[in-house]
């Protein structure tokens, strides 16, 4: 029998916006670095073309900073209810890439939003987090030698 | 096998890995949230005590293995196509996280993982 936790604590929540502002950056300076490479680069001139990049180094930092974050994140909440949030920044992403890389953005990426929306909403709805009524952390199993 | 169903194969290893990695990251954090991240929580069978930083090494070798996996996926596959299949590591991550976890995954939970999959098809489109 297991009990659950209905109130998001506000560590959770600021490490969500986090993780959703995080990723943002990471995948939009990614394809800024990328995108300085010509389509029909050899491998060894992308990769130089793309450690050449400020935007490159700067995606690795968001990216620790992400790892970081993530992890103070899964400390405090369920894995399935963590990471569907992490949908939003399809929805950041899609909104900076309108602006800034002038990417079109058609009406059925309209519609995709909208359930992303709804499906955080419902995921949003849940307990964060599943505890046994002993207090125990729900006992992981070794997913290596299960 | 057409380059689209070996592109697709490739892809789906790659949701399976990135899910697997989540749930390492997962022990690795939970490890350290228990013990101030010196030692470790036994998982599974005894003796096999692997340390939170081990767990959460091995969630980023699982993230390297992923990426290579969705680079080799894209060489076959319109982004149109990956991009929402990418997104089944939603419902990976909910499976690996009541099997291994035991977290409680409810119906509500799967209708809004099914909704950001849908949504993830309209964003491709």
């Amino acid at each position: 029998m297991k009990d659950v936790e209905t109130k998001l604590p506000g560590a959770v929540i600021v490490g969500l916006i986090f993780a959703v502002v995080l990723d943002t950056i990471i995948q939009i300076t990614w394809k800024v670095a990328v995108s300085g490479v010509p389509r029909d680069a050899s491998l060894a001139v992308a990769t130089a073309g793309v450690l050449s990049s400020p935007f490159f180094y700067a995606a690795m930092l968001a990216f620790g900073a992400q790892l970081w974050n993530w992890l103070r994140v899964l400390a405090r909440a369920d894995l399935s209810f963590a990471q569907p949030f992490t949908a939003l920044s399809y929805i950041t992403v899609l909104g900076l890439s309108s602006r800034w890389l002038h990417e079109h953005v058609s009406p059925s990426k309209g519609v995709g939003v909208s359930l992303i929306l709804a499906g955080v909403f419902f995921i949003s709805r849940t307990p964060f987090r599943t505890n046994h009524p002993d207090g125990r952390e729900p006992q992981a199993v070794d997913p290596i030698h299960p | 096998m057409t380059p689209e169903l070996t592109g697709i194969f490739i892809l789906i290893a790659a949701v399976m890995v990135e899910s697997f990695a989540q749930v390492f990251l997962k022990i690795g954090a939970t490890c350290g949230a228990a013990d101030g991240g010196r030692s470790c929580r036994q998982a599974g069978r005894a003796g096999a005590c692997i340390s939170a930083r081990g767990w959460v090494l091995f969630g980023l070798a699982a993230y390297l293995v992923e990426i290579a996996l969705y680079t080799a996926a894209l060489h076959f596959l319109d982004l149109s196509v990956a991009f929402p299949l990418g997104s089944l590591c939603f419902v990976g991550v909910a499976i690996l996280s009541k099997l291994f976890l035991g977290e409680t995954v409810g119906r509500i939970r799967w209708l809004g993982v099914g909704c950001i999959l849908a949504g993830t098809v309209f964003v491709a489109l």
